[in-house]
Formats: C-alpha cells, structure tokens, sequence
C-alpha cells in the first residue's frame, strides 16, 4: 500500500505547530495583557479542541470561491432588475433595518474577534478568532455591495454608517455590541462566540433570510447561504470557548454564569427589532416571532442549557421572562416606530386587515387584547386626519438603550420601570434583566451614550427634531414617516404603471 | 441495503436507501462532526473514496463546485446509490478492534433466574465462536418479534464459544417477555455481533471507575474480568446500583473477585431499600454513591458507565461537576424506543 496522505489532524498540527511560542525579549504578561483580569483561569491551553483544523491557505481558497459565486449572483440579480421582483415594496424596509442595524454588527465583530484573535494567549482560539475575524468582515462587505443595489432605488440606506452612530434606535444594537468589545477578551468571546453566535444567531439570521427568501430577495438569500457556510466554525467556535472554560478550572462558573446571565438578556432586547421586522416589515410572512423563539430559543435552547447543566452551569437568568415576552415584544416595538415614525430612517404602516387576521392567529393570548385596540384607534385618527405622533422624547433605558415601552411581567397594561442610585445619580431602567446588568458594572454603564440625553445636552445637532433628524442625516419627507404617502411608494407604483404599459 | 465503510475507522454499517450517511452513522454510535443538519454549514463534509453517492440538497457554498469535483460530499444531505467508502474527519481509536459484524444461530444451553426480573441466558456459539471486545452487545432476534433486540455480552472474551446475557423484563417488552416466559434451553436464536464502541481504553492506564444500573452490570462484568484476567494493576472501582436486596446479582462473585485482588473494589448500592433492613452496604443512587466515595472529584480516572439512560445522565453530572469531563467518560446508554426522541445539543460529542 502507498504511504497515505496525512491526516487532516496532523496535517494542522504541522502548519500551526510553535504559532505559540514563549516570548523571551518581553514577559508573556506584557505581551498578553488583558487575559488574566477578568478573573478567568486557564490551566493549559494546549487542551483547547480546534475541531474545524482549516489552514489559512484552504481558508483563501473557500472564501475566494464564495465570493465569486455570490457576486456572479448579485450581478445576475442587478442586470435582471431584480429589485422589482420583491414581493411587495415595504419589504425594503426590513433591509433597511439590516443595513443600518445589523452589518455595522458584522463589522464590530470583525474588530472584536481581531482584538481577541490577538489576546489569547492558546493558538487554537488565536486562529480560530482571526478567521472569524475575516469572516465577519466579508460578512459586513458582501452585505453592503448587495444592499447597494437597493439603494440606487430606495431611500433610508445612503447614509447607513452615519446612522448607526447616531440615531436614537440603532444605539441599541450599536451599544450592545460597544459593551461586547470594551469588555475583556474571554467576556467577548461568551457575549459574541457563545451567545451571540451560537445561542441566538438563529433567532437573527433565519428570520431575515427566509423572509427574503419568501419575499422575492435572491441577493440577500444568497449572501445569507455564503454567510452561513462560515456559521458553523462560529458556532463551533462559541461552544468550544464555553466548554474549554467550564473544564479549566472551578472557579471560571460563577465568571461564566454571570456573562451567560447577562449576554442573554442583552441579546434578547437586541433582538426585539428582529421580532418586529418579522411580525410586521415582512409583507410575506414566515412565521411569527413567537413561532421563532419557541424553535431557536426554547427547544433548541433547552437542549442546549441542558447538556450544559452537567457543568454545573444554570439557564439564564430570566429565560422565562424573556419567554414570557414574546408574546408582546414584536408589537410593542412597533407601536413605538409608529408613534416615532417621522424620527425612524423607514417606514412605518398600520397592518391590514388581513396581518391583523394573521396576527390574532398566531397571538391568541395577546394580539386582539391588547393591540388591535390600539391600530384601531389609530386607523380612525388617520382616517379623521389626526395621524398620532408622539412628539417627546421618551425615557430610555440606561442598559439597553431602548424607550421604556416594556410592560410588566404578567401585566401587559403597565410599564415596567426599574431604577438604581449610582454615585447619588438615578438610573432607569425597562426590566430587571437591564438593572441586574448594570448594577453588576455601575461604573461602565454610567457612561453610556444615551441618544435621548444626548439630544438634551446639546450634542446632536440641535434642540429641534428637524435639527436633529438633520444630524442624523436623514432626510425628511424621503427616509421617514408612513410607507404610503412616501417616494418608495411612487417608485415602484411607476414600476407596475410601466410593466403593465408594456404587458397592455 | 447498501454498505458504507467508513475510514479512518475501518468500520462498515449498512443504510437504507434514502438515509443520509450522518444519520447512518449517528444511528450506528459512530460520531461525525455535524451542526445545520441540512447542508448549509458545511460542518459534515467527508470524503468518498469509492462509489456513487447523491449529494443531495447541498447549498453550494457550503459544497463548492470545485469540492464537488474533488470527490466532497456533505454527510447530512449525501445518500448511497451502491456500495460507499468515505473517509471522515474522526480520530482513529487505538483500543477499537475493529472487528466485523456476523451472523450467528445460538444454542440456549441455559437459562437461569439472576432476580424475580432478571435472567441469565447462555447461547451457544458454533465454533470458532465470536471475537468481541468486553463491552461489546449483541442484536438478538426473538421470534414473532419485528426488529432484533441489544444485550450486551456478560462474559468474558476468554470465553467466546457462547455468550452469557442478562435480560431484564420489561413490563409489557415484547421481547423480553417473550425470552422470560417462552425461552428453553435447546432452543435456537438468530443474533449478529459484537456492535459498539463500548470498551476498555486500556492503552490510557490509570485507576478505573465503573458505574452500572441494573442489567447495566453486563459489559462492565466482561470488562473487569477480562482486565483482572490480564494483570491491570491500577485500583478498579465497580459501584452496582439496584433497587432493593431483591434485585441485586452477582454480589457473591464481585466479592470474592475484590477479595482477591486488592486493587479491585465492588460496591453494590441500594436506593430504595427499606430503612431498618439487614443491608449494611451503601444505601443511594449510584451517583450520589459515587460522590460519596471519592470525595467529589474525580479527576484522573476513566469512567465507564451503562445502564439506562436517566442514571447515565444523573452519573454524567456528578462526573463533570467533579472535575472528570467528556474525553475520560465512556457511555453505553441501554436506550429504549421512548428515549429517540430527547433532543440534543452539540456541545458533547459521545457523553
Ligand atoms: C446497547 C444496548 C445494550 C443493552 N443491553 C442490555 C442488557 O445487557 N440487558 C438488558 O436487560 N437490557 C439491555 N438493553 C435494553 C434492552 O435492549 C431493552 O430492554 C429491550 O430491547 C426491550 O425490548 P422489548 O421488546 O422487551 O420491549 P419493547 O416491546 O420494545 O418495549 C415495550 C415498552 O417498554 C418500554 N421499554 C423498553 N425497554 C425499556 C427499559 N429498559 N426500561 C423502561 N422501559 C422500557 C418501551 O419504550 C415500550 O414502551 C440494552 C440496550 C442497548 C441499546
Ligand atoms: S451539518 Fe451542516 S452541512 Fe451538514
Ligand atoms: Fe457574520
Ligand atoms: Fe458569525
Ligand atoms: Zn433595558
């Protein structure tokens, strides 16, 4: 028999062999600076599991080969017009919200994972954080260049960059992910490779691509299928971290339970935008939010927090609060955007009849009870000419950013207000969720960048809405307020005019 | 039906037409690194070697084009049109025999009552017998009964003309009842052997722990003899759990065996026996027990576990929250058709 070819296994450890070696002109602990303050003990890296064992030359070759296929797509897509084959015009706005909520999120994960892919001191977790680091940065390319297209058609996404710096809601995601990457590196890679990317990822991304899918969007598709197909090392990765933490040493529990504790419940407000899109911004539906949450989170979930339990390691805290809340979150958001349509960078509509229906259907305990009332109500004030905007600006909440519009747990008519003193200065807050979180790290949260306070201060551009929606270079009358009356609406109803000129 | 070898492993299995070759594999206690499940991640990619498969609904950036050309497959969407051998990112086993599967029609010589619910069934092999590795099981066909039933081997490898197993009843088991009421010696049944990968990592070494449940006792019993029979001088542990002094077996013979080898300690355990009896031994489930004797931590050793599923879960927790983790735990879950269903994660690969 010929000598067979090396193994995958021995093959990696020869291209990564000595990648960490003991530095001799300086200690290891100025060369690795930020490993050891966060409390985490590491016995021996060597015991780190690189299950995916990919070498940087076959990572070029696979990720050269995507990108070539997506943009052969993309191209296809731009010279067939495929922006008038959606299923309806408002689904623009869901890759409105994308664009300006979630691939800046690609982008500071590319940094974040650059900066851990740096700090570990293991070269197992190096590498691996170094590829997912150039991953997520062609993750945050490939979804910008397909979402150019729409943009030379579409407004609310010139200025998405700006934006998500900026305006009052895209802080959310955007402060969500500033805490991940101003935290240590073992907490980055618990908030973003474990919980992030492996507990709720689903809860993100499967929402937006099948509703492309379902609404006509083969670009956005098939920069969903390249970007999983780089998914599975980044799960992989999130439970590796976990798993290797969990085994070095006792004490790493406690350290972990809190980050879980605490990237949970973030994440879970994070993800109330993506409740809404599916709920109310995907014109075709795919399935409620509350569908969504039992899959991905609740069952996938459960089996998850249960073979984890083995470490000793508990669910998070307030799962079943979390729980619980999605049977509201979807349409409590919306009930804001309405309300601050003119403040929004897309656009807002009441459902109709007919996602009302769909609605009551998949919210039996909810949706008639508390809030078809309410669209109601709103129908009949923009029927009589007194379309309902909410001209203050609200109170937010000091962990996650967003305007305090939660209700209790239990009762959906009350707003849910927490509140903590801090260096005699009083912090508000949504849920108990957001106040634990900040009152386990006061110092870091007492400097959050609040959009609303800003705004009061001085700090953005003025004292007026139009001063400030002008700051946030957005632009009235063309990026806000209600779908019907806007210039997307125009577009595409000159669209149809023309196809069905040219069919007539 | 087809069969799939898989390399490095050496391992064939058969597959139904249809079946995808991760769900094969997984059906057949052989781990593949897998996570979507539907070809999209990437995760199970394998390479085929020799045959003709259908790659099914693959995304095609999860199986470029140039890795279709290469001969790549996704094992979670790839079926067989014939005979397969692919070859597999797992690491080999040096303790793994890898020995084939085959057929064999058994002579009941004896059968006797180990408790009120279990009993001991000796079949006959004809010659030369079956090579198995201690720990191994059997599929046992019974008559009348649709789909051949697991035992494990009881005895030890010494002894490969026959195999002695121990069969609990199960209320209303088809099966198990059948052998419990129907089954006399001269009697013939149809079994294949050995399967699975339950053994002795012997080339690791160091002190051993073996927590059985019940009929669970099984392989550890071949696995303890066959290493006393060879001079294992590291301390054995064998902690046996059972419900009252009317369902323990084979006590007399565990004994004797740790009376005369001093690194070899039985501790059969009761958890349900009545408060006040004559028992004086120790008294929990198997894992509380564990936890008791050594202290909480388990570090060092290498387990061994069988029985049914909840005490290998209940023992898994004691184990990891001890500080003894998945690559020193080795598991043989007697499942049953109602434990298909649990849904798992994939943060553990065997455990
Ligand atoms: C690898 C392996 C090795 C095994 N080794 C042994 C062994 O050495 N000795 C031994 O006694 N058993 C062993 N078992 C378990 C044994 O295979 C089953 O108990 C047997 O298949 C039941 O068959 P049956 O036809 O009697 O029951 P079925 O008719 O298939 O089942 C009847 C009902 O009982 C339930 N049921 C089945 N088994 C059990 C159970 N164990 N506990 C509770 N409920 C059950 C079923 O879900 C069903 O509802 C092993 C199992 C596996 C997977
Ligand atoms: S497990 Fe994801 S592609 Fe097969
Ligand atoms: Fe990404
Ligand atoms: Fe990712
Ligand atoms: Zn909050």
């Amino acid at each position: 028999m010929s000598a067979r070819k090396l193994g995958l296994k021995q093959r990696y450890a020869l291209m990564t062999r000595g990648l960490d070696w003991e530095t001799t002109y300086q200690p290891m602990e100025e060369v690795y600076p930020y490993d050891r303050f966060e409390g985490i003990k590491i016995r021996d890296w060597s015991e780190w599991e690189d299950p995916f064992r990919l070498t940087m030359d076959s990572y070029w070759k696979f990720q050269a080969e995507k990108e070539r296929k997506l943009y052969a797509v993309l191209d296809s897509f731009a010279q067939s017009n495929g922006q008038t084959g959606i299923s309806d015009p408002r689904y623009i706005n869901a890759i409105k919200l994308f664009i300006t909520g979630v691939s800046p999120l690609e982008y500071q994960a590319h940094r974040g994972f650059a900066f851990t892919g740096r700090h570990l001191r293991g070269v197992g977790p190096r590498v691996a954080a170094q590829m997912q680091s150039l991953d997520e940065l062609r993750h945050a390319q490939t979804q910008i260049h397909t979402i150019s297209h729409y943009n030379k058609f579409f407004n609310g996404m010139a200025e998405w960059p700006h934006m998500h710096d900026r305006v009052w809601y895209l802080s959310v995601p955007k402060s969500f992910f500033d805490d991940a990457r101003t935290a240590g590196p073992f907490e980055f890679m618990i908030a973003i490779g474990f919980a992030f990317e492996y507990v709720l990822t689903n809860l993100l991304f499967v929402p937006f691509m099948s509703g492309a899918a379902y609404n006509g969007d083969l670009a956005t598709v098939t920069f969903g299928f390249s970007a999983q197909s780089d998914e599975s090392r980044h799960m992989t990765l999130g439970i590796e971290v976990i798993k290797f933490l969990l085994e070095q040493h006792p004490d790493n529990l406690p350290i972990v339970q809190k980050w879980v504790d605490k990237w949970f419940w973030r994440g879970h407000r994070v993800l109330g935008l993506v409740a809404m899109m599916m709920d109310y911004m995907l014109p075709k539906k795919v399935m409620s939010w509350k569908e969504a949450w039992e899959i991905y989170f609740t069952e996938a979930g459960g089996a998850l927090f249960q073979d984890l339990a083995r470490y000793g390691l508990r669910p998070p805290k307030y799962a079943d609060v979390a729980t619980a809340e999605a049977e509201h979150i979807s349409h409590q958001n919306w009930c804001t955007f309405y309300q601050y349509t003119h403040a929004a960078a897309f656009h807002t509509w009441l459902p109709t009849a007919q996602e009302m229906d769909w609605l009551s259907e998949k919210y039996p305990n909810t949706f008639d009870k508390y809030y078809r009332p309410r669209y109601e109500m709103w129908a009949q004030m923009e029927k009589d000419g007194h379309r309902f905007y909410n001209m203050a600006l609200p109170q937010l909440c000091t962990t996650c950013q967003i305007p305090m519009v939660y209700t209790e747990p239990g009762d959906p008519t009350t707003i849910a207000f927490r509140q903590s003193m801090y260096k005699n200065e009083r912090y508000h807050f949504c849920s108990d969720g957001c106040k634990d979180i900040f009152d386990a790290e006061p110092e870091k949260f007492a400097q959050s960048w609040l959009p609303v306070h800003q705004i009061f201060q001085g700090n953005c551009g003025g004292a007026t809405v139009p001063d400030v929606l002008d700051w946030y270079k957005l632009k009235v009358g063309e990026d806000n307020l209600d779908f019907g009356q806007s210039p997307d609406r125009k577009t595409w109803d000159e669209w149809q005019a023309s196809k069905s000129r040219l069919a007539g | 039906m087809p069969t799939l070898s898989i390399e490095p492993l050496g391992q064939a299995i058969e597959v139904r037409s249809g079946q995808t070759i991760l769900d094969a594999c997984l059906r057949a206690g052989i781990w593949l690194p897998h996570a979507c499940g539907h070809g999209l991640c990437g995760t199970c990619k394998v390479d085929v070697l020799e045959g003709e498969v259908s790659l099914g609904d693959a995304s095609a950036f999860a199986l470029m084009d140039f890795e279709r050309d290469e001969g790549k497959a996704l094992a979670c969407t790839c079926t067989l049109l014939g005979d397969v051998t692919i070859e597999a990112d797992i690491d080999e086993d040096p303790d793994a025999q890898l020995i084939p599967v085959s057929d064999f029609i058994g002579t009941v010589t004896a059968v006797e009552d180990l408790t009120h619910d279990v009993k001991g069934i000796t079949l006959a092999l004809p010659p030369p017998g079956m090579h198995f590795q201690p720990g191994q099981y059997v599929n046992l066909e019974i008559p009348g009964v649709t789909g051949p039933r697991p035992f494990s081997i009881a005895n030890a490898p010494g002894e490969g003309d026959k195999v002695w197993l121990q069969v609990r009843r199960v209320p209303d088991g088809a099966a198990t009842g059948w052998l419990h009421t129907e089954l006399r010696p001269g009697q013939q049944l149809r079994l294949s052997g050995p399967y699975g990968q339950f053994f002795v990592r012997k080339s690791r070494g160091g002190p051993l722990l073996f927590l059985a449940g019940g009929t669970g006792v099984s392989s550890p019993r071949s696995m303890i003899l066959d290493l006393i029979e060879e001079g294992y001088d590291q301390p054995i542990t064998l902690i046996h759990g059972v419900r009252t002094q009317a369902d323990l077996y084979g006590q007399q013979e565990f004994a004797e065996l740790a009376a005369r080898h001093a690194n070899f300690r039985y501790v059969p355990a009761l958890s349900q026996e009545p408060d006040g009896s004559a028992w004086a031994g120790e008294r929990g489930f198997v894992h509380d027990v564990a936890q008791r004797l050594f202290g909480g931590g388990f570090a060092g050793l290498t387990a061994y576990l069988c029985g049914p599923p909840p005490m290998i879960e209940a023992c898994l927790r004691t184990l990891m929250q001890g500080r003894l983790f998945e690559k020193h735990i080795f598991t043989e879950r007697f499942l049953t058709a109602q434990d298909g269903a649990a849904k798992r994660s994939p943060v553990f690969r065997k455990v």
